[in-house]
């Protein structure tokens, strides 16, 4: 795996598990609906606030607006008060304060005017506004020219014609209507305020509520994910209990199984032997019985030779010493198999005891027993380091010592023998020794023959019962292990080993 | 061995062959010793059970293990459970040599343990060695 390739698989991997309906997906996507609406309910409360305050300042512009509207009126009418002061009493201080009272009104009509820069209606309003007020102080400035002037008269029959009045109440008219405008557009902030208020309140508690549902759908779907989870391991619990019970049954069966073929094989042996006892018995008393009738032979041949036929002579010397020979040498033979099959069925039945083995040393005493045939034939042993491990070392000792023997044995003697033991630890709790020889080798054909009971192979010319590498497989195989084969007839063989590197002993039975 | 008191051989052996050769090579080590021969188990028990063995002064069983009605174990637990018959010397002579029942054979009480040879030579041997032993053995009278 490439280390660049990395995040792609895990990316992979999560969308793999995102496209895959199940739990995971519907768990993701419900999540991920929630903090999309707690990203809506964020976006819109900020959105409230922005709003909020941009109404706020409207509103504030607003009320600026209407009391920059009242204080012009005041000023106005101030300066209306002074003019009637000053026309009722001539008084010059009225003058004054109508005078600071004018500078005043134009000072707040600026301002006013400023505040609703921008407002289209209010500009409009502003410029009737303005010339009202313009019109006013003409001709309050008339009427008190007039009576600075002395002609008092004229001035109160100036003020008695009803124009002054009337454009103060024009610009109140006008002030009023820029003061109700404000007034509207105040309530209408609010108004816009409060909906907006309400609208977030609405947005909030609806996503509160759709995330309520979903975290409660999510607990939902957690807890009976976790139910099938609990489910499916009882299932798998009940599976797993069921299955040792099975393999508890089925190894009480292979024990049982067993033991019935080691006793078979016991009982058949003994039972064979004991008509065997008879057959070499009564072939012995037949043979005591030959010969004397052979004496008796013996003695009428100076007595009466010509009643003796020829073919009681033959019979009684030639015929009957042959044919008890050949039931000697298949007795014989056969009492041979019979200890093989019990010598098998024996080393079946023997309880192993696992031990931690020294293989160097063990392999070399076995080769140091051997030494002095392969130095016979100018050959060498050669045994390399070989891992420790732990078995039964009585097998073992039984294993390797068959192997190696078999090795002398079936050396070449053209050629100086060359034996090599060799081991190494393997990975996975194993260990494999191989046991490499230049002998004579075994055809491929015989490979699976020379490990079955009795059978033998190559040419017949050294003694052998047919039994070590039958025995060999079976102790192999009864200490977890396995035994393979690799060779080339005239080259040489190399038996391979492997064995658990410990020996587990389990209550089965032992195999044949 | 006494003339006056003549140790019997019960034989139980399902093997006729096997009888007729332990008999011979009795025969041959010179001991002329009757010799019961039973070739089942119920018939030798029911014969050592009987009064006529009481009657008969002492005597010593050779005891196959593999009859055909039941294990000559059985036979041998039972005399030595016999107040009477437990004294009477059993010489256990089978094919087996398996431990355990060599063993449990000694537990229950059998007073020599023989495996047959295969080997005639080595057989004839034994059993005319077994001759020559019961020749020289005192057997307990049975009670």
């Amino acid at each position: 795996m490439s280390v660049p390739g990395k995040p792609s698989l895990s990316l992979r991997s999560v969308s793999q598990v995102l496209r895959t309906p199940g739990l995971a997906r519907s768990i993701t996507v419900l999540l991920s609906g929630a903090l999309l609406l707690l990203l809506v309910v964020n976006a819109s409360t900020f959105l409230m606030i922005q709003r909020t305050a941009t109404l706020n300042e409207q509103v504030d512009s607003s009320w600026l607006v209407r009391r920059a509207g009242r204080t012009l009126l005041i000023s106005l009418q101030q300066a209306e008060s002074a003019q009637r002061g000053f026309l009722l009493t001539g008084q010059a201080s009225f003058l004054v304060d109508y005078q600071t009272a004018e500078r005043m009104a134009f000072t707040r009509l600026d301002e006013l005017e400023d505040r609703i820069a921008g407002d289209t209606v209010g500009e409009a309003a502003i410029e009737g506004l303005e010339a009202s007020i313009r019109a006013k102080f003409t001709e309050m400035n008339a009427t008190l020219d007039a009576s600075r002037a002395g002609r008092v008269g004229q001035a109160i029959t100036r003020v008695r014609s009803g124009r002054g009045k009337a454009l103060m109440d024009d610009i109140r008219r006008d002030i009023d209507a820029i003061d109700e405008l404000q007034g509207q557009r105040v309530t209408n902030y609010t108004n816009a305020s409060a909906q907006s208020a309400s609208t977030t309140l609405a947005v909030n508690a609806i996503a509160g509520l759709l995330i309520l549902l979903l975290a409660g759908v999510v607990a939902m779907l957690v807890r009976r994910y976790f139910h099938d989870m609990t489910e499916a391991r009882a299932v798998i619990d009940r599976t797993n209990a069921g299955l040792e019970q099975r393999v508890r049954d089925r190894t009480a069966a292979l024990t049982r199984a067993n033991e019935e073929v080691q006793r078979f094989a016991y009982i058949v042996s003994h039972d064979l032997r004991s008509p065997l006892v008879n057959v070499m018995g009564f072939t012995s008393e037949l043979e005591a019985a030959g010969q004397t009738i052979d004496r008796q032979i013996s003695r009428l041949e100076t007595v009466a030779p010509d009643l003796i036929e020829t073919d009681a002579v033959t019979a009684v010397r030639e015929e009957l010493p042959e044919a008890i020979g050949f039931i000697r040498a298949s007795t014989a033979k056969m009492d041979g198999l019979i200890n093989a099959i019990l010598k098998l069925s024996r080393e079946g039945r023997r309880n192993l005891v696992p031990e931690t083995l020294g293989m160097t040393t063990l392999v070399q005493g076995i080769a140091d027993s051997v030494r002095h045939q392969v130095d016979a034939t100018e050959g060498q042993i050669v045994v390399e380091p070989l891992p420790d491990f732990e078995s039964d070392r009585l097998s073992i000792e039984q294993i390797l010592g068959n192997l190696i023997d078999n090795a002398v044995k079936y050396l070449d003697p053209s050629r100086p023998g060359q034996i090599v033991i060799s081991g190494e630890a393997l990975a996975g709790g194993w260990v494999r020794f191989s046991v490499a020889d230049n002998g004579r080798g075994i055809a491929l054909r015989d490979h699976e023959r020379i490990f079955e009971l009795f059978r033998r192979a190559g040419r017949q010319d050294t003694p052998g019962e047919g039994l070590g590498l039958a025995f060999v497989r079976n102790s192999v195989r009864r200490l977890g292990g396995s035994i393979e084969i690799e060779s080339e007839l005239g080259k040489g063989s190399t038996f391979h080993l492997k064995f658990p590197t410990r020996l587990i002993l389990e209550k089965t039975g032992d195999t044949l | 061995m006494t003339n006056s008191n003549p140790v019997k051989i019960v034989m139980v052996e399902d093997d006729h062959g096997h009888a007729k050769l332990i008999e011979k090579n009795i025969r041959r080590a010179n001991i002329s010793n009757e010799i019961k021969h039973f070739d089942a188990g119920q018939p030798a028990l029911d014969y050592l059970f009987s009064a006529e063995v009481l009657a008969n002064g002492p005597l010593l069983i050779l005891l196959d293990l593999n009859l055909p009605d039941m294990s000559g174990i059985d036979i041998l637990a039972e005399v030595k459970r016999d107040d009477r018959l437990k004294r009477a010397p059993v010489v256990v002579l089978t094919t087996t040599d398996d431990k355990t029942e060599i063993q449990r054979c000694y537990d229950l009480g059998c007073n020599v343990y023989i495996t047959k040879p295969v080997d005639y030579e080595s057989f004839a041997a034994a059993i005319r060695q077994l001759g020559l032993f019961l020749s020289v053995m005192q057997a307990p009278e049975i009670e």
